[in-house]
């Protein structure tokens, strides 16, 4: 379902926003750290830190609907996932050095655009908690004309 | 709940914030926000350009979360919002309208890349994530310090020390520089420019500039274009922080907007100024409402302007604007009276090379477009074009003083009756020369009053 193509544009270290809501249609976010498409391109795995996963995981257990918004900061391109919560489980050792090495892409990518490493240097990315979505629809979310459209 | 107004730098622009929303199916939906602003101690409002998902979400939920980042410690704060209204006009939708559209002229999408409404939020909640802080609490990380952030000093002290350089200006000519010179000295501007109405309608011309390595004398921007374009055209300051994350922004649009067909030219105008400016404040000068020119500030650092600046630069800019009118009046109604030296700057030309002295300079005016060439480079048009012209034909017929009420009252320079300009763009020839072409020069010899030097022999070409 996931396009090669877009499979490496997500797994190359990006801002990645994950959104949830309460029973109340209340929605709340939280930021993940790395995300890895699954062989069956039907599944990802999303990489937060422990306290941003609980949050979510307050919500997901009786509201299993999820979106994943992945941008680029240097050229804005972004798409978005939506999808079902299937499970959370902690992330395992050998997963450290891809969640490390597409923060210290995202890092790379912001320091491009100004932003001092200095001050990202502080995230906190390990030990990390990992939510199993199951991917749904896969919107264009790039900024301007055609955003929002579904992507084949 | 933290209070609102303690997170103002994080309006400016310079991180990313991003907003969740949720449709009345229960569909969560996250989005990067182009532009949000600080409306009051409970509300904010976020741009709307497109009608994406965010805005149909908020239409039937109005329930938002806001995560917006500290951009001096990047520490994330999570903002619980409820929509209340869309505004389509007023104070708050047009300072958002300018900032866009300034960004929008810079990427050749005016038209395109616009504001459609101010959506304003009530803040329900504001909450500190406690795990979502980008600087290390460790010692010994150094967190570079934001430029100018505490400090722009706009205090009574420091104008008042501005508005003593401005007085003691003999001329326009020294007024502009000792302006400039003096905000980068008081208050820290390494970059700044000022630009003055042009003869040709609906233009500005820069007449001063400074932290520049090429000065621009002469350069021109359109009302509408950029940020100095759109402060011409409303009459109204416009300050953008995080500049070149914003451009980005601006730029994927573009680039979206060529693919499907709505913008297919390069409308791109050149930045004036520095390349990559990440920030620019431009602030108009008004005299009763009539626009004088522009002063444009611009750093390659992030400023920090905070709301209660935009009132001091309104009134500074007031002040600037009748400062200059002043002077240009004075020196009007002074004709004749010789004036103290000038004193020097070092931003001026080094004298010619012997060797430009030797060789002729090929000076060819084109009648029609009213522009001069210098050895077939581009010099100078419009009034500025034909005086230079006008006064190295009388040169070469043996006149080497004018005076300014001649000029004035020559009808081939078709001068408009009120309000020519005369000195000023008799300055702005004069910098521009020196500029350009060092072996032509302008020397002042008394108020109204001035000497042509030629450090060369000219050729003069007249063309159709």
């Amino acid at each position: 379902m996931i396009p090669d193509e877009l499979s490496v544009f997500l797994e190359s270290g990006l801002s990645i926003v994950v959104a949830t809501r309460d029973g109340e249609l209340q929605p709340n976010g939280a930021v993940a750290w790395a995300l890895s498409v699954h062989d069956d391109r039907a599944h990802v795995s999303v990489f937060l830190h422990p306290d941003a996963a609980k949050e979510m995981l307050e919500n997901l257990g009786s509201y299993p609907q999820i979106a994943l918004d992945l941008d680029l900061p240097t050229s804005h391109r972004a798409c978005q996932l939506k999808g079902l919560f299937v499970s959370a489980r902690k992330a395992r050792a050998p997963e450290r050095a891809e969640v490390e090495r597409q923060l210290e892409a995202f890092s790379a990518d912001l320091a491009a655009i100004g932003i001092p490493r200095a001050l990202t240097a502080g995230w906190s990315s390990w030990p990390c908690t990992v939510l199993k979505v199951r991917v749904t629809d896969l919107f264009e979310q790039t900024p301007g004309p055609g955003a929002g459209d579904r992507l084949p | 709940m933290i209070p609102l107004e303690s997170l103002t730098s994080c309006f400016q622009g310079i991180i990313p914030a991003w907003i969740c929303t949720c449709s009345k199916e229960g569909i969560p939906n996250a989005a990067i926000i182009s532009c949000i602003d600080y409306v009051d101690t409970r509300h904010v409002a976020l741009s709307f350009q497109f009608f994406n998902k965010t805005k149909r979400n908020i239409l039937e939920n109005p329930k938002a979360m806001l995560r917006l980042i500290h951009p001096d410690t990047m520490q994330a704060y999570r903002l619980l919002l409820r929509f209340v209204r869309t505004e389509t006009d007023g104070a708050l939708f047009e300072s958002m309208f300018r900032r866009i559209e300034a960004i929008a002229s810079y990427s050749g999408l005016k038209g395109i890349f616009k504001l459609l409404g101010a959506d304003v939020y009530e803040v329900l909640s504001v909450e500190l994530i406690a795990y979502d802080a980008g600087v290390p609490a460790s010692a010994g990380v150094s967190v570079p310090p934001a430029p100018l952030d505490a400090a722009v000093p706009f205090t009574m002290k420091a104008l008042q020390e501005l508005s003593a350089c401005i007085h003691q200006a003999p001329t326009l000519d020294c007024l502009l520089d000792s302006i400039l010179e003096s905000l980068e000295r008081i208050f820290g501007f390494r970059y700044s420019m000022i630009l003055l109405a042009s003869d040709r309608p609906d233009r500005l011309e820069l007449i001063a500039s400074r932290g520049y390595q090429q000065g621009g004398i002469g350069s021109e921007v359109g009302f509408g274009e950029g940020i100095i374009g759109m402060v011409a055209e409303t009459h109204k300051p416009i300050r953008i922080s995080g500049m070149l994350r914003q451009m980005l922004y601006a730029y994927a649009v573009a680039q979206r907007a060529k693919e499907s067909g709505l913008c297919p030219e390069d409308r791109r105008i050149p930045l004036p100024g520095l390349a990559h400016p990440e920030s620019q404040l431009g602030i108009p000068l008004l005299v009763r409402d009539e626009l004088i020119g522009v002063l444009c500030i611009e750093g390659d650092a992030t400023y920090r302007f905070h709301e209660e600046d935009r009132t001091y630069l309104e009134v500074l800019g007031g002040y600037l604007a009748i400062a200059i009118q002043n002077a240009l009046l004075r020196e009007r109604a002074e004709e004749d009276e010789p004036i103290p030296p000038r004193p020097h700057s070092g931003r001026r030309t080094k004298p010619k090379t012997a060797k430009t002295e030797q060789s002729p300079l090929d000076i060819e005016f084109f009648v029609s477009d009213e522009c001069i060439l210098a050895r077939g480079e581009y010099l100078v048009r419009g009034l500025p074009a034909k005086i230079l012209w006008k006064i190295l034909r009388e040169q070469a017929e043996g006149t080497c003083e004018f005076t300014n009420r001649r000029l004035r009252l020559d009808k081939g320079l078709e001068l408009p009756v009120l309000k020519d300009n005369l000195e000023s763009r008799l300055i702005l020839l004069r910098r521009r020369l020196e500029e350009r072409c060092p072996d032509i020069r302008i020397v002042q010899s008394g108020r109204g009053r001035f000497r042509l030097e030629l450090g060369c022999e000219v050729n003069l070409i007249e063309r159709p």
